[in-house]
């Protein structure tokens, strides 16, 4: 990998790296009394590990020219890779804190092993490491491929996906630590935010820069989704966190933002980290990958416009109806409900798109288990979008807020389209970028395909049940007019929901093992390297597969 | 078309589509946030609410780290039912002071915004030290460890001043007495006991919350955090009660 | 500058529907026009024309 780098890129990664160990050193320095000192010693660490990494390859011979006939794809490989690994330890971290909720003392007696800190420390790694290190690793494919232009340096995008993932490194660390922000979904502290922004704008110029380089005029579907998510995300990420720090040597800060006005402002960037981070950037490598696994240019490319601007901006709004009924203005809560009714347009224009686009080709989809993923998250986008709008109506939220509803309409959107559409695109792209044949097992693609869809389909169902049952028996009354149940009650009523949960978890879990050894196994083993070597991904490869699998 | 030519309407295009962006992505956020930042011309005032103590400010940054509203909610929401199991619906007025709120999203566990004082703080201990000694079938963590840990005061003086600087009216005889406070609040056989009612009113629950007047413990600070919920004012009790009374 | 909290949620009413609904006839006309229909389905085939590599 750091044979491929010119000299001149290898000092620039050794600066970079020097730099960056500085200042885990200061921060070492200055938090020596506060668990921020332990984060100063961790990034300290991890940069002079980087450092050794590259001086042990410092006098390798320089790369040929040879190279920049070919897309610059090895940070997508690594990114892929690190994907995987986060959606190992993200899976099997949920499925822990739901066995904790069966159980409460699986815990080993300590701070760092209880459900309040594992929690973040699931979503995290699901959200932005597997999720986040998919979204990295396939925008740089899919933005060198759409612009027929290679990356304009090699060394940006190494510092975009190695500097992310020291954020997701900080931010899991320092939650079994005890720092964290308390704000849902953008828990990390003061520092690891500071650095998360220095990543983000880095990775926002080398899209522009890589644009600027492409062959035509316009600028291919799928990076209008990846450049709204890169941007809004900069935007909320900015916004929510201002905060002060109790002091340069404390990891602890105050958010500059109280009561109703962080209510607003969390939810506003709760929502919508859903919106740009979950549902944007994932539509952007569904309008690639869908079309090139299928070997068919998508339905309507005007739908996908259409419902590209709807997505931009209606999701803006509709942040407020996670406050329905709370000290919240009404009328932001109304506006807030009627928002989310209008994103079903948007929503079902994508969703529509990506089962259009299929139609005619039910067979590729029936021997295809890559290409079943992609159609199954399709479905489940459609269906989350559709509940996540009836959610929003003032009266059903009075209903399903704060119950485990809201856990399965989350999953509904998380595992059933996220990580499908993930999966789905990293079958395709794997062969692709290892220039394989095939998949390493065909098989066991099948196999993560039935247990991702059963654990996924056990996990909502529970959900639904438990989260219906809780509210109604939250508000059912006797006749005498007073509450019939106990909150301990309905405590006993979620148990049997509580291990299904767990199960159905479970099941996706060893879905994503089957699928990370599978990809180490296509990686690693050698052999079945594909004729057509060339750089661009084979859409008639689907059809090998289909003659392969008889 | 000259190369330069190309270049530029290259560019021009990822430019505007990113200027499109920002300006369809903004508006939403820009109109709803915007006017709560002058909510205070609208909703009631608490002029006699008064900010969380040292140790209560302590408690709560525990109750953050430890992630506590991942499952419990402090938000009785307008409806019924919910003020009928958790008390006066809430009032915008009084997370005023809380940076950040802690609204929550899910209640795994009860709500909390009006616990305080509804069970006794042996109660308080028992259940945090072991849910399921108090509570057979509760799913709550057990938090023993609070009880053995001392709790870091040394820097409560800077906490406050941060609070200051995103505006709670901590006084600088506050910040400047952080750390004693703490200790007096839950000793309230020292002599610096009345200091803290001095700075903090004569309502400041001393006690000593874990049992343990010689030790100051993390339990102290988290129980006494536990026991001013709903109580830094009364606002919403009588907003209920001006409703009621109307009707 | 003093802003008054009715001022500010008149204008948040009805500003952002009017904008709502300007930008929606505007993204429909452009997605819709005929004359663009051409580029579109252009642009949705593009990706899937082979290329051995990198222009540039």
């Amino acid at each position: 990998m750091i044979a491929q780098l010119t000299l001149i890129e290898r000092q620039h990664a050794i600066l970079i790296s020097a730099a960056v160990a500085l200042l885990g050193f200061l921060m070492m320095l200055a938090g020596r009394d506060d668990p921020m000192g332990a984060h100063g010693a961790l990034i300290f660490v991890v940069s002079i590990l980087m450092i050794f990494r590259i001086g042990g390859s410092y006098y390798a011979p320089p790369p040929s020219d040879d190279r920049l006939k070919h897309y610059y794809d090895d940070p997508s490989k690594v990114g892929i890779v690190i994907s995987m690994m986060w959606a190992v330890v993200g899976l099997g971290v949920g499925d822990w804190v739901a066995w904790q909720l069966v159980n409460p003392d699986l815990t080993f007696g300590t701070g760092w092993s209880s459900f309040g800190r594992l929690r973040p420390v699931h979503t995290t790694s699901v959200i932005f490491g597997f999720g986040g290190n998919a979204l990295i690793a396939t925008s740089f494919y899919v933005l060198q491929r759409t612009s027929r232009a290679r990356l304009p340096d090699q060394v940006s995008p190494w510092f975009v996906l190695f500097g992310y993932n020291l954020f997701c490194l900080l931010a899991v660390t320092g939650y079994l630590m005890g720092i964290t922000q308390s704000k849902e979904y953008a828990e990390p502290e003061w520092y690891t935010d500071i650095w998360l922004v220095v990543v983000w704008v880095t990775y926002f110029i080398l899209y522009l820069r890589t644009l600027a380089r492409r062959k035509e005029p316009h600028i291919y579907v799928s990076n209008w989704y990846y450049m709204a998510f890169i941007l809004v995300v900069a935007i909320l990420h900015i916004v929510n966190n201002l905060a002060v720090p109790v002091s340069l040597g404390h990891a602890k800060s105050y958010s500059a933002f109280s009561g109703v006005q962080d209510a607003m402002t969390q939810w506003w960037y709760g929502h919508n980290a859903v919106a740009f981070f979950l549902t944007a950037g994932f539509l952007g490598m569904m309008y690639y990958f869908l079309p090139m696994r299928a070997g068919r240019p998508i339905y309507s490319y005007r739908m996908s416009i259409i419902s590209f601007w709807g997505i931009t901006f209606f999701y803006m709004w509709a942040g407020s109806h996670h406050l329905h009924y709370t000290a919240l203005p009404q009328w932001v809560q109304t506006l807030g409900m009627t928002f989310s009714l209008m994103l079903l347009i948007p929503s079902w224009a994508s969703a529509g798109n990506v089962l259009l686009t299929l139609n005619g080709a039910w067979d590729k989809v029936r021997d295809d288990a890559t290409l079943r993923f992609m159609m199954v998250a399709g479905v489940f986008y459609g269906l989350a979008t559709f509940e996540g709008s009836f959610m929003a109506i003032r009266s059903v939220n009075s209903l399903s807020h704060y119950t485990d509803w809201t856990v399965g309409h989350v999953h509904v959107g998380a595992l059933g389209w996220v990580a499908m559409i993930t999966f789905g695109s990293i079958y395709a792209c794997v062969p692709w970028l290892w220039k394989r044949e095939r998949m390493y097992s065909t098989k066991l693609v099948e196999a993560h395909f039935w247990l991702a869809l059963s654990g996924t389909v056990i996990y909502i169902f529970a959900m639904w049940n438990s989260g219906i049952i809780q509210g109604l028996m939250w508000r059912t009354y006797t006749d005498s007019g007073t509450l019939a149940y106990s909150f301990v009650d309905t405590l006993v009523a979620m148990h049997p929901y509580y291990i299904a949960r767990a199960v159905g978890g479970l099941l996706f879990l060893i879905g994503g093992c089957l699928g990370a050894y599978n990809i180490w196994k296509t990686i690693t083993v050698p052999g079945v390297t594909s004729e057509h070597a060339s750089d661009l991904p084979q859409p008639a490869l689907a059809g090998a597969l289909h003659a392969a699998a008889e | 078309m000259s190369l330069f030519g190309f270049h530029y309407r290259l560019e021009r295009k990822a430019i505007g589509l990113t200027i499109g962006i920002i300006a369809a992505a903004s508006v939403g956020g820009l109109v709803e946030i915007a006017p709560l930042f002058t909510i205070h011309q609208t909703v009631e005032d608490a002029p006699g609410m008064r900010v969380y103590t040292p140790l209560e400010l302590a408690g709560r940054n525990i109750y953050i780290r430890e992630g506590c509203y991942a499952c419990h909610s402090q938000m009785i929401r307008t409806l019924r039912d919910d003020v009928d199991r958790y008390g006066p619906y809430s009032l915008a007025v009084e997370s005023k002071y809380d940076h950040p709120m802690l609204w929550g999203s899910k209640r795994t566990g009860p709500d909390l915004a009006r616990i305080g004082e509804k069970y006794s703080d042996q109660w308080h201990v028992a259940h945090l030290n072991n849910p399921r000694d108090v509570v057979p079938v509760s799913v709550m963590p057990a938090y023993g460890w609070l009880l053995a840990t001392e709790l870091r005061t040394d820097d409560l003086d800077l906490h406050l001043k941060a609070q200051r600087r995103v505006g709670v009216p901590y006084t600088n005889d506050m910040i400047a007495n952080a750390a004693m406070d703490a200790y007096a609040q839950s000793n309230p056989d020292s002599p610096q006991a009345d200091g803290v009612t001095k700075r903090y009113g004569k309502a400041t629950t001393m006690r000593a919350f874990d049992g343990l007047p010689s030790k100051l413990t993390e339990m102290d600070a988290l129980v006494a955090y536990l026991q001013v919920l709903g109580r830094l004012t009364d606002a919403a009790h009588k907003s209920l009660a001006t409703a009621e009374a109307r009707q | 500058m003093i802003v008054e909290h009715a001022f500010l949620v008149g204008f948040s009413k009805s500003f952002g529907l009017f904008y709502l609904v300007v930008l929606s006839v505007a993204v429909v006309l452009h997605a819709m026009r005929p004359s663009n229909k051409k580029r579109f389905d252009e642009a949705a085939r593009s990706i899937l024309r082979d290329e051995a590599g990198p222009w540039r």
